[in-house]
Order: structure tokens, then sequence, then C-alpha cells
């Protein structure tokens, strides 16, 4: 809990200090932006498949979100 | 995750327009672009309607175990995943995703100081089942271990640790999961939900995500809640069950493994069940930096309660009696099931931030994510990657990861509990009690009086131990001595890890993608972050491979009338979805990408050529003059398979069909089945008759050519050469049970030839006005004589004729009829194998088959997933003729989607 009263603030302040002192960058400006290889995770197939590896054999695992997974108790 | 996508035209075309001094226009066009659905950062797909296909191997390597040469494989896991996203309308997306995991081979069960011999059976044979239970072990007065010289008696203190390890039969895991979304101009919403089974575990959730773009979509806020109900039913191992406390093996009951957890018997197997539930939120922000930059931050905290323990994992126990006295304490070790604490509160707090790299068109993205949980696991990612487009659509992209992890509180390799394990009972003045051997659960006790030599009962009355029949009462160890919560995962230890691998995928033209994936990961104590990480008996390592196709639907929606024409104009409909290589593409440079799911079962009473037997008569005859145990109940096999087909010329087609198989076998004991003679034959029957055999993974690889012989407007006449090449295993065995080598695993159950095929066909089809028809020859001819593993399957002969009618332009419906015959089995398998019923003999293979086809088939008439076919197929056997001693077949579905370009 302590983290996270930690990271909110934090997380907001980046927020509304971007809305007002980050770069505008207008539509036709974006073209770099939206390069596949730009995305966020641009292999979320593999992302997919990886994170469940690592969530086999590591304790950090799960993303925060459902998606299943299974046991993995091999 | 949150993907950023423009509809890529659009933008650049503007990007070359010089900029307009006039703002209303300004403003139109940034209206304009800013309502394109696709255009913001967080937008969470790449294409907004896609089909994909990935394949993915996980190999571990094998573990050091000091000196102890373990003749079991690894584990490895094969997957196979299958998604498809459509728009339902402009607004209303739906996707659906299709996982599928088959894992076998050896894992840790346990940890313990090597002179435990946790992997060794009577010292010399090295990594058998393992050994957890009844082993008197040494310890000094500081509690090291010691280890003792089998000749000379001396002891010599021995800290080095080892895994125990044990092995897993194949099993396979299945997971369905949805996503429906809606979109806004400025927001989405998505519902998903979905469901992952497995034999001894099943796992539902569902989830709400929520996403508010503002600033002109440079900003997005994403909201996240999910939760998932997990039921763990876990068949505890024979081999590991000496472990868990039974009342019934003379032993104190100690099944209490956690308060949401317990162990009940039922048909013989031992289940230990339990309930878990996972609920999640994440808050997230995505901003755009600039024109070449964006930064993704976010927290999120999970909750979970009920059995979070492992069923498979056990801790490793030394008892020491602390009345010892001398410098060499004896202890007696046994494994415990781990207990958990019931409840765990995790957070996580993540960054990923994206830059591009101007002059190299690369894109470099940063991802660290801090976890922390309230079991004392604090634990780092980092990861970085680098993206090069090198032109002509090929991209790749290198990345390393490093992940560091400290230990779980409760976490330790193995324990020492100081009491003794067992002891005689005795009363406040040191008299022994006794129980009446005969009734020893009756609840009544006997303290034995030494000056009378008579036993004393509860109400004082004195019996002599000639009116019963005395054991001394024996008291085992006090549990509330072990501490609270304890786990010898590796998985809780402290340790870091660094992995490395390179993605390299190139774009076709058409919007396909292919992807292909290698990476190499080490897990090291020394490598955790700040040291004091676990020793180096724990490092291990893997490697994962993938490889996906991705096809654009959007991309590829037809545009033109042509374009239309174009894909209802092939030879009016296809044939029932159960018919393989029955059309051609029809001009050259064109693509088709397919899937194709079969779905077979087998089940009733066995059957001996056409006739149903009795279990004696198989008993008497059914295992080629050996004694004969068992008979399947029930079988099922399951084939998923691309189709991918390219024309170079207009009279060829070249074919790729790789495919994935699993199957699942019951058996059951025949009547008047003999007694075993062997204890191994007992061992396995009882292991068969309690355990469904399950394989599953790469089945074999078909190539082919077609090639078009007759082409009328209503007729059509073509035949194809194929070859199928062995990438199925066939060397799968059974896991080995009760300390015994249990061999391979029935025929039927490989998941391939083992030999290379030969498979041509020819193929006709016919139409005129709402009707089509067709028929097919077709066969497979083993092009040698035995696979690696000592036997072929028969050659197969198949012919086919149906019939279809349009009953809407876009549906159709078919009837077929099928005859089959395929030979038995030649040669048989090399050892070890261990032969129990009419499955395990070569003769009981193959048969003559007449089956009944009842088909429907679509195609989207218009709009954007105008083109795609599906095609579904139900085969109804009429008369089943088996070799030898077979079960009968309930039915076969075949289920078709295919897209050609």
């Amino acid at each position: 809990m302590k983290i996270i009263k930690q990271a909110l603030p934090a997380l907001f302040l980046a927020a509304s200090a971007c809305v007002s002192g980050c770069a505008q960058v207008a539509p036709w400006e974006r073209g770099n932006l939206a390069k596949p290889h730009m995305a966020l995770d641009p292999h979320p197939l593999q992302s997919a498949f990886r994170a469940h590896s690592y969530g086999s054999r590591e304790a950090a695992s799960g993303s925060g979100s459902a998606e299943g997974g299974g046991c993995g108790c091999y | 995750m949150a993907v950023i996508k423009l509809k890529s035209s659009k933008p650049r075309r503007k990007q070359q327009k010089p900029s307009s001094p006039i703002s209303t226009s300004l403003h139109a066009l940034t209206a304009a672009a800013l309502s394109l659905p696709g255009l913001m950062p967080a937008s969470a797909n790449a294409a907004d309607e896609e089909a994909s296909f990935q394949y993915g191997h996980y190999q571990e390597g094998k573990r050091d175990l000091a000196g102890v040469n373990s003749r079991f494989d690894p584990i490895e896991v094969n997957t196979i995943q299958g998604n498809a996203k459509i728009k339902l309308s402009d607004r209303i997306k739906f996707a659906f995703n299709y996982i599928q995991d088959t894992w076998s081979g050896a894992t840790p069960v346990a940890t313990a100081p090597l002179s435990f011999g946790g992997n060794k059976e009577g010292g010399i044979i090295a990594g058998a089942t393992p050994f957890l239970q009844n082993n008197t072990v040494f310890f000094d007065r500081q509690l090291n271990p010691l280890k003792q010289d089998p000749s000379t008696g001396q002891f010599t203190k021995d800290p080095q640790l080892v895994h125990t390890l044990s092995t897993a039969s194949p099993e396979t895991r299945k997971q369905g999961d949805f996503k429906l979304g809606y979109e806004w101009d400025e927001a989405a919403l998505d519902v998903g939900g979905g469901i992952s089974s497995e034999r001894d575990y099943e796992s539902r959730f569902g989830s709400l995500a929520g996403r508010w773009d503002f600033n002109q979509k440079l900003t997005s806020l994403n909201l996240g809640l999910s939760y998932t109900n997990s039921d763990t039913d876990a068949t505890l191992d024979h081999d590991a069950t000496p472990y868990i406390y039974d009342t019934s093996a003379g032993l104190r009951a100690y099944n209490s493994t956690s308060t949401n957890s317990q162990i009940e018997l039922e048909g013989g197997n031992k289940i230990l069940s339990g309930n878990r539930q996972d609920w999640a939120t994440t808050l997230g922000l995505t901003q755009v930096l600039n024109k070449n930059a964006v930064i993704e931050t976010g927290v999120g905290y999970t909750r979970s309660t009920g059995y979070l323990a492992n069923p498979y994992k056990a801790v490793e126990t030394a008892f020491i009696n602390p009345d010892q006295t001398g410098d060499v304490l004896s202890g007696f070790a046994i494994g415990l099931l781990e207990k958990r604490p019931d409840e765990r509160d995790q957070l996580t707090a993540n960054m990923r931030y994206v830059q591009y790299i101007e002059g190299l068109d690369a894109a470099v993205h940063f991802d660290y994510r801090f976890f922390h949980d309230d079991w004392g696991i604090n634990a780092h990612t980092f990861e970085a990657d680098w993206s090069q487009p090198l032109g002509n659509g090929w991209t790749v992209t290198p990345r390393v990861r490093y992940y560091s992890q400290d230990a779980a509180d409760f976490y330790q390799p193995y324990m020492i509990s100081q009491q003794a394990y067992s002891r005689t009972a005795v009363d406040a003045n040191g008299n022994r009690i006794s129980l009446n051997a005969d009734a020893p659960n009756n609840g009544l006790e006997y303290v034995y009086d030494p000056d009378t030599g008579n036993y004393v009962d509860q109400n004082g009355g004195r019996i002599h131990e000639t009116q019963f029949n005395p054991i001394p009462k024996t008291v085992y160890f006090d549990p509330n001595k072990l501490p609270a919560h304890y786990s010898s995962d590796q998985r809780l230890s402290g340790y870091g890890a660094l992995s490395g691998g390179i993605t390299v995928s190139k774009q076709f033209a058409k919007g396909v993608t292919l992807e292909a994936g290698a990476e190499y990961y080490t897990h090291a104590g020394s490598l955790k972050l700040g040291g004091g990480g676990e020793g180096d008996y724990a490092d291990f390592d893997f490697y994962m491979v993938n490889a996906a196709l991705k096809v654009d639907l959007s991309a590829l929606a037809p545009t033109g009338g042509d374009e239309h024409a174009h894909h209802h104009g092939h030879h009016g409909g296809h044939a029932p979805a159960g018919v393989m290589f029955d059309h051609m593409l029809s001009k050259s440079g064109d693509f088709m990408v397919g899937y194709r799911y079969m779905y077979g079962t087998q089940a009733g009473d066995m059957l001996h050529g056409s006739s149903e037997i009795s279990d004696q008569v198989i008993v008497n005859n059914g295992c080629e003059g050996n004694p004969c145990f068992l008979a399947p109940s029930g079988m099922n096999m399951h084939m998923h398979m691309i189709d991918l087909m390219y024309a170079p010329t207009d009279w060829l087609n070249l074919m790729l069909m790789p495919q994935f198989v699993d199957m699942d076998m019951s058996m059951r004991k025949l009547d008047g089945a003999p007694p075993p003679a062997t204890d191994t034959e007992r061992e396995l029957i009882t292991h068969h008759t309690l355990h469904e055999s399950a394989t599953g993974g790469i089945g074999d690889t078909g190539l082919y050519a077609m090639i078009k012989l007759f082409d009328r407007p209503n007729h059509h006449l073509h035949a194809t050469l194929g070859l199928s090449a062995p990438t199925g295993d066939v060397g799968i065995k059974l896991r080995d049970t009760h300390r015994i080598e249990a061999g391979f695993i029935h025929y039927g159950m490989q998941l391939g030839s083992g030999t290379w095929d030969f498979k041509p066909s020819i193929t006709y089809t016919g139409q005129m006005d709402q009707w089509s028809w067709g028929a097919q020859l077709s066969g497979t001819k083993r092009l040698e004589d035995k696979n690696e593993s000592g036997f072929a399957f028969g050659d197969i002969f198949q012919s086919t004729a149906w019939g279809s009618y349009n009953l809407l332009h876009w549906l159709s419906a078919s009837v077929r009829g099928v005859y089959t015959v395929q030979g038995s089995v030649r040669g048989e398998y090399i050892e070890p194998f261990n032969p129990l019923g009419p499955m395990d003999y070569p003769s009981s293979h193959g048969g003559r088959y007449w089956d009944i086809g009842l088909g429907l088939n679509a195609v989207v008439p218009s709009g954007s997933l105008a083109g795609n076919r599906l095609g579904v197929e139900w085969l109804q056997p009429v008369d089943d003729d088996v070799n030898g001693y077979q079960l009968p077949r309930d039915g076969a579905l075949s289920a078709t989607w295919s897209y050609a370009f």
C-alpha cells in the first residue's frame, strides 16, 4: 500500500506536468509514432508467450489483468 | 497492451501537405484525423481485423544434480495460439483467442542435502522417481548435514544441496477467451472473459477495461479490473504420496496443507482440492511526449486469496530428536506438502518508454517493472530492445532482459525440526500407553502398570495383556512446532535471471506478416541484485522459440468490384470441410491462408471386425497370445492445421500444412483378465486405469503440389502430390511410475507417423446452377518400413464423393460418403515397452470404414470480411470393420476457415 501511495501522486504529477508541458504533436506529425515498431508492444503474440514462460518460472508473475494462464505448477 | 496505430496512408499524405495558414481547415483536418479510431497510441490492436497463429516451444536445460546423472528429460512445453479480431460494426470489436500448451518432462519436486539421497535408489541407480521419505539422515551439533562413508562409516560435513526431480507424463492445457469492445471518439470500453482448463486446474476469468483519451489524444488513461476464480483438483502422485500423511498407512493424518485445501481419497486417487480467487486492478497513463517518443506508466494491485500453494511441491524436513547425545545427531527425513499463506497482496509499478531514432528509422523500447508483495518478495525487471527495419518489410529486433527477486519470507530449501519424528506414548509417570491392535482406532487406551504387570483402562479397570492384543501407542511430531508457512519452490527463492533474444519479422504484401523469435534465459542465484541469492545447485537455463503468422484482414479486404468477382469466382462452392486439397487457386500470384480443425472421438464396446465382443474374448485372443489386461474406454483426438497455399503459376499450387495434435485416452480393466504376472504389470495396470493418458504437440508437416489437369467452366480435375515430413514425435513414453520404467505410450497416442509418407490424391469437382459435386481418391504410402521407435503405421486409401446445394447465395449444404481402408501397424516398438491390451499390439490397428458426412459451407458475401470462407462437417460412422480388437468410432468433426487473396 505504501508503494501505491507513493506511485499514484507521481503518476498524476507526471501526467499533469505533461498535459501542460509536453510538446503538442499535431495528428499529421504522428507518422513516426504510428509505425508498427513504435508500438508499445510491437509483438503482442510473442509477448504473451514470453510472459507465460516467465510467469511459470518467476514469482513476480501476472500483469495484474485477468488473462488466465493455468496452474503453472510444473 | 496498447499499441499505436495510424491508418498509415492518410496521415502520411497529410504530412506531405504544406501546412495551411488557414486555421479553419487545420481544425477540420485535426478533427477528421482524430476521429480515426486507430489514431490513438492506446488503441488496443495492431490491426482492426486480424487473424494470427503462433507456435511456441519452451525447452529447459538439464539440471545439475551434483554428480547424479538423471535419465529424465528436462521439461519442455509446446504452445499453439490462434487469435482472431473482427469488427462487428464501426465501433464494436470482437476478439477471440485460443491457446493450448502441452508439457512433459522433469522438474524439481523438493530440495535436500545431497546426503539425503533424493535422486538415488540404493545409492546406485540414478534419477528414478523421487525419494522423499524414510531416510535416516545425519547432522553435526551445528545442524550441518553429514555424509557417511559407506565403507568406513566415517562422517564428514557436506553442505551440498540438490533438487529432487520428478517427472510428469504429457499434459495439455486449453484456454479460450474473448474480448468485446466498444469505441467512442475519445474513449473505449472492453469486456472480456475466458476459461483455462487442464486436468488438475480450472480457471475462469473476467475483465473490464476502460480507456479515456484527452489532450488531443496525446494522453490516455487506462483503467482495468479483473477477477479470476481457480479450482485445483490435483491428483497426488503415487510416488509422492508417501510424503502426505495418511492414517490408513498407519501414520498420523497430516493432510491439512492449508485451511482452504483438502485431500480426499477418490477412486483410489488422492485428490487435493482448493480454490483461489484473484482480484486485480490497474491504472495506467500513456503520454505522447513528442513526435518521436511515447511513455506509458502504470500501477497495479492484485489480491489473491485461497489455496495459493503448489500441490506438487514438497518441503524435505528432517526431524532431529533434541535428546540425543554425542557429536552426530541422527534424524528422520520426510517430505511435507508445502504450506503457503492464504492471502497475498501484490503491487506493481511499471514504466515503458519508446523512442524513435531518426535517420535509422529504428525504435528503442525500455521497460522497467517493480513488484512487491507481502510475502517478502521485491522484484525488478528491466528490458530493452532495438527494433530495426531493414527494408523490404524485414524488421530485426534484438533484446535483453534482466530480472531479480528476493526470496519469500517462508522460503527455505529444506527444513529441520528439532523434535522426534515419532515416539512411544507414555503417561505422566512415564508408563507406556498401549492400544488394542485389533481395534486401534476405537479411542480406548491402556496404561501399563509395571507393579502388577497389568494394563489400566480409562475407567481404572485392570486388564491383563492376555485379554487383548496390546501394541505401543505411537505419537508423531507436533505440526505446531513447524513454521506457520514453508515452501522450497525455487520460484520463491532469491535469484536473478538474464536473457537475450532476437525477433525477426517479415511483412509481405497484402497484409501477411511472418514473425520468428528465439530467446535464451539463464537463472542463477549469483545474478540476484545485491547478492545473497540461492546457491548454484538451483541454477538452470532454458530457451524458447516461436513462429507466428499474422494476416491483416482489413488490409486484404476487397476494395473494387473486380476483387469481389474474383473471390466468388473460383469453382463454385468449396467441397465439404472434411475434404482436403479440394480446390486450386485460380490465378498465378494468389495466396490462401486457412485454418483447419479436426476432432475425432472413439468410445463404446470393443469391436472385433464389425462385431461387438465380450471382455472374455479379448482376454483370450486380443493380445497376440500374450496376457491381456486392459482395453481403451475412450479416446479423443484434436488436430489444428494451418493451410498456406500459393499459386506460382495458374496450373500449379504449392501448399504447406503444419499441424498440431493433442490426444487423450482412458483405459479400463478387462473383466476376467488374468492376475498380473509381474509387479511392473500390476503397477502399470493400476496407473492406466486411474489416470487418463494425454499427449500433444507438433504433428507431421505436409508439403503438397497441386497440378491442374482439366479445367472447364463446369468441370475441374486436379492431382495433388504430397510429402508428409515426420516432424511429429513418435518417441513419447509414459512417465515412470512406482519406480518402474513404463516405456512407450500406445501407438495411437504418438503425435505423428515417424516415417516420410507419400500422399497423392486426385480430385474432380463440378457445378451446375445451384448444385455442385465432386469426388476424390487419396492415399498415404509410408516410404519407410519403420520409424525411429521401431514401427510404421499402415498405408491408407480413401475414396469419397459428395454433392452440395446452395441454400442461400452465401450458404450451401452438403452430403458426402466416405470409404477408408487402413493397414495394420508394421513392426513394433523397440524396448522399453509394456503391452497391456490390444491397443498395444500392431495387429489391432487399421480397418475398413464407411462414413456419411453432413456439412455446411458459408462465404461472407460483403463487408470488410467479404471472401472469408467457413465450413463445418460432421462425419457419422456407418460401419466399422476393424483389424484385431478396437474401439468403435463415434464420429469426427471438421471445421475450416480460409481466405484467398
